[in-house]
């Protein structure tokens, strides 16, 4: 391994002073004169047509300064994904219990929420559909008739079905003839909430020249501006986004979500509007995920290989079509090379709450469907689950499921490193009868995530460095990209200062999601701080008389390489660039993608399920990934470990709650939504793997999304192995647990699919 | 002015700009609120105000002693427990409560005092070590190291 003087070692974060000490300032922090608070009314019907509604006695209320109803913006559509399906603000119908149909501003909170409740709205029910299931037939009641007419159309197959998508690879039919066994299954998992402590806020206010000035909680400051010009019919130039601190988002603010609510109203009154969203709103306006049925079907040989795999899921998307379910074929096969496969997603509009993006959107679901699938046909041929997933593991030069060939990387180093650290295989053995111990693995996998970046270094007076990033650092990023920095320029984190950024001062950037930023934005940072560098040698040749490539930067200086005591300190260079040929040194660069890396994270989990209660407990959690090069393995650690523990909260007890009738969420708060506690969680131990990525800054991959991905997975294989029930629905909760070694059926999801064939697109 | 209706979070936050107490459900449910109040962890969005007239309230900007940080906040900071850093001024507070509190704290009471308040981003671990690694004793070391 290389010799680094920054990367690879644990440092404080460059946030954390300002963190402990209160001083971090969020959306809702925010205080500015003449300030209004913004209420929002939400529709009480799943799905109706608005006869009217009556603002009147809500603008004649005291106190109250503006009104607005889906009227008053342009009359729109936008989309959070491929389809341009969605209005801001409800107009002459509503889709979901909890849609936006007006918003009031006025001198106080409280005003604001009297005058929600004295706005008048007159429905007129319309026949809904709640279950994704009954919705995708042709003879549900349709979300959206008019879906044809929406802007991105193409990937639907009509009806409720929004969009489908497909893979296809050699001859699946022939796979399973050639099969010594099939194995049939269906899985379902359940609504869940990101979960962010932070509840979207937002300040909007306008300055003199009529700009729209925007101070956002979100990881995608251009995403909202470029939304925002959308749905108010704005150019993009008339609007600048501050990215403020952000209180946790994991997919939820990727995009536009209440920022153009206190826009318009400080458009309209002049003055700056506050909205902060409650609790309840952060569970239904903010696009948390819905069910997902999966249907798996894999032929295997007796020897343990997978020869073909047959894949239909089906994603609710609630009302409209945020996070696409795109994870349906990508991660179809899972870790595995199969080399004959039919995979099929589709998206179904409901009457809820449409869906968004949380922590690879959906990849969570199919890991649970595939590694849960995996043990089965691995305890079905009598093979140990990890030799069976060893059997078949993809290797490098390997084909992807999108055709892409799988580079270097670390998969069959994390699960020898799992098996290492767990003793595998084992069993658990209990002395109380009352208990099953046992112990269950999985695979996860994840690409690291690309897209456009851009970076640029400033080299100050003093020799320190400001960097000047557009992304947002949502998970101690910053604190890496310093450090990038400061490891290709020669100097130390405290040299570096990471600049507070809005979209009128950093260059262009893709939001940060998809644990793109470390991978993609670190790249460009390292190239940025490269093209300084070679700035500096350039200006420093010319000083010292010696040509460029015979000089290195390190220690805050510029040196001869034969002659280190030939110096000159970069503040000195930074100084004399101010009156050279190419004036001061910035280091710039650009990119619009990275080729392909995939990241694998191989997890195991011992639990305790009792069989009087059905009760499981995770007594020990275990994770091997390969992040390719830790950056700062503090931070490293910090994001396996909390990305395991919402894998183990979406496990065992997480669930949004739908009444099956009206698509209302049941249990919109943090009290009924349940969420792990640090009493709940054993220690999570962590292997760092580091197999380099061919392109990733200093060889590193991409960490936060794959840790969240296997503990429900690894928790179901484990009470299999504890109690010889198999759970194949979300959560895993006690009463589950119970019902099945009751010998009582579990809640059956059933996919039809002869329906779903019949629907195939042509 | 304070109305009769305010919670001690909106007295704090909306009257007095004290806005490093955070509100994450406004309903007692998650803890990002939490202060003290005479000593004791509370949140803060169920206390009123006018209730706390006579208290002694420290919030997490009271904390650090000029430029030094309380031995929690710089915990908290060398062990990484921190990441989006909304729970975090609760999270100080709730443990600086439980250590003066007398209670003994060995890890278990620890993460049961901590039990109130929800964290999504760091699973608990680092934020566990970082309120052990705080616990006043005479041979403590410097911490992990950290650069």
């Amino acid at each position: 391994m290389a010799d680094f003087q920054t990367i690879g070692k644990n440092h404080i974060r460059v946030d954390a002073l300002e963190k402990v000490t209160g001083k971090a300032t969020y959306a809702g922090d925010i205080y500015l004169p003449g300030m209004l608070m913004c209420k929002l009314l939400t529709s009480t019907h799943s799905h109706a047509r608005i006869k009217s509604i009556d603002t009147s006695a809500a603008e004649a209320l005291p106190g109250v300064r503006c009104v607005i109803t889906g009227e008053d913006y342009p009359d729109a559509r936008f989309g959070s994904g491929a389809l341009m399906d969605r209005r801001i603000m409800a107009r002459d119908e509503v889709f979901y219990i909890g849609e936006p149909l007006a918003a009031v501003a006025a001198d106080d909170e409280i005003t604001a929420l009297e005058a929600v409740e004295l706005i008048k709205v007159e429905y007129q029910d319309i026949e809904n559909v709640i279950d994704p299931l009954e919705a995708i037939s042709d003879k549900s009641p349709e979300v959206h008739p008019d879906l044809e007419d929406f802007e991105g159309y193409g990937f639907a197959l009509g009806g409720n079905n929004c969009t489908m998508l497909d893979a296809d690879r050699g001859d699946v039919e022939q796979g399973f003839k050639d099969s010594d066994l099939i194995v049939e299954e269906t899985y379902h998992t359940q609504p869940i909430s990101q979960g962010f402590l932070e509840p979207m806020a937002c300040v909007a206010d306008v300055e003199a020249n009529g700009r729209l000035d925007i101070y956002a909680s979100t990881q995608g400051p251009y995403q909202v501006r470029a939304q925002l010009a959308s749905v108010l019919d704005m150019p993009i130039g008339n609007i600048k986004v501050t990215a403020m601190e952000m209180g946790g988002g994991f997919g939820a603010k990727l995009r536009l979500a209440l920022e153009a609510f206190p826009a318009l109203l400080a458009i309209k009154t002049g003055r700056p509007v506050k909205l902060i969203n409650t609790r309840e709103e952060a569970f239904t306006l903010n696009g948390p995920r819905l069910e997902t049925n999966i249907y798996l079907k894999t032929g295997v040989t007796n020897d343990g290989r997978i020869l073909a795999r047959e894949a239909r899921s089906i994603f609710d998307m609630g009302a409209y079509l945020g996070a696409g379910p795109n994870s349906g074929v990508g991660h179809g096969l899972g870790a595995y090379n199969i080399p004959n496969f039919k995979l099929r997603s589709y998206g179904v509009y409901t009457n809820k709450i449409y869906v968004g993006s949380y922590r690879a959107s959906g990849v969570a679901d199919m890991t649970f469907a595939t590694e849960s699938h995996t043990d089965v046909i691995a305890h079905k041929l009598g093979i140990d689950p990890m030799e069976f997933r060893i059997k078949n593991a993809l290797s490098d030069g390997d084909i992807s499921v999108n055709g892409s060939v799988i580079p270097k990387n670390g998969l069959m180093e994390t699960l020898e490193a799992l098996k290492e650290r767990m003793g595998l295989p084992k069993k658990l053995p209990s002395d109380d009868p009352k208990e099953g111990r046992g112990v269950g693995i999985c695979v996860g996998e994840w690409r690291s995530g690309s897209g456009p970046s851009t970076a640029a270094i400033n080299v100050n007076e003093d020799g320190t460095i400001s960097l000047l990033t557009g992304s947002v650092d949502i998970s101690g990023s910053d604190t890496s990209l310093a450090q990038i920095a400061a490891e290709s320029l020669g100097l130390r984190l405290d040299q570096v200062v990471v600049a507070k950024r809005n979209t009128d001062m950093a260059p262009f950037t893709g939001p940060s999601g998809g644990s793109r930023i470390v991978y993609s934005q670190g790249r460009v940072v390292q190239n940025a701080a490269e093209d300084a560098k070679s700035k500096l040698l350039d200006l420093a040749a010319d000083r010292l008389g010696v040509p460029a490539d015979a000089l290195e930067c390190a220690g805050g200086a510029v040196y001869v390489q034969d002659n280190p005591p030939q110096s000159v300190d970069l503040g000195q260079l930074a100084r004399m660039s101010l009156s050279s040929r190419g004036g001061p040194i910035i280091g710039t660069a650009s990119l619009s993608s990275l080729p392909y890396a995939p990241v694998f994270n191989a997890q195991g989990a011992e639990v305790v399920v009792d069989r009087e209660t059905g009760q499981v407990r995770v007594t020990r959690f275990v994770q091997a990934q390969d992040v390719g090069q830790a950056i700062n393995p503090m931070g490293v650690e910090g994001q396996l470990e909390g990305g395991a523990v919402q894998g183990i909260g979406r496990a065992l007890s997480e669930e949004i709650l739908i009444d099956k009738d009206t698509g209302e969420v049941r249990n919109p708060s943090l009290a009924t939504y349940l969420m792990p506690l640090s009493v709940d969680m054993p220690e999570i131990e962590n292997i760092l793997v580091e197999v380099p990525s061919a392109d990733g800054p200093f060889g590193a991959r991409a960490v936060a999304e794959s840790p969240g991905f296997g503990p429900p997975a690894a928790i179901a294989n484990a009470i299999f192995d504890a109690v010889g029930v198999r759970i194949k629905t979300l959560p895993l909760s006690a009463e589950r647990v119970l019902a099945a070694i009751q010998g009582r059926p579990e809640d059956e999801y059933r996919m039809d699919v002869d329906e779903l064939r019949s629907a195939e697109a042509p | 002015m304070v109305e009769p209706y305010y919670s001690l979070l909106d007295t704090l936050r909306d009257e007095m700009q004290l806005t490093g107490t955070k509100k994450g459900c406004d309903e007692g449910d998650c803890g990002a609120c939490t202060v003290l109040l005479n000593g004791k962890p509370v949140c803060s969005c169920l206390v009123l105000a006018h209730s706390a007239h006579d208290g002694e309230v420290t919030t997490i900007e009271g904390l650090a002693n000029g430029q030094e940080l309380h031995p929690v906040q710089q915990a908290f900071v060398e062990y990484g427990g921190l990441q989006c850093g909304y729970c975090t001024p609760g999270l100080i507070l709730a443990a600086v409560g439980f250590l003066e509190s007398g209670e003994e704290p060995t890890e278990e009471n620890i993460k049961f005092a901590l039990g109130g308040n929800l964290c999504r981003c760091t699973g608990y671990s680092k934020v566990i070590e970082a309120v052990v690694a705080a616990v006043p004793r005479p041979d403590r070391g410097s911490g992990r190291g950290t650069e």
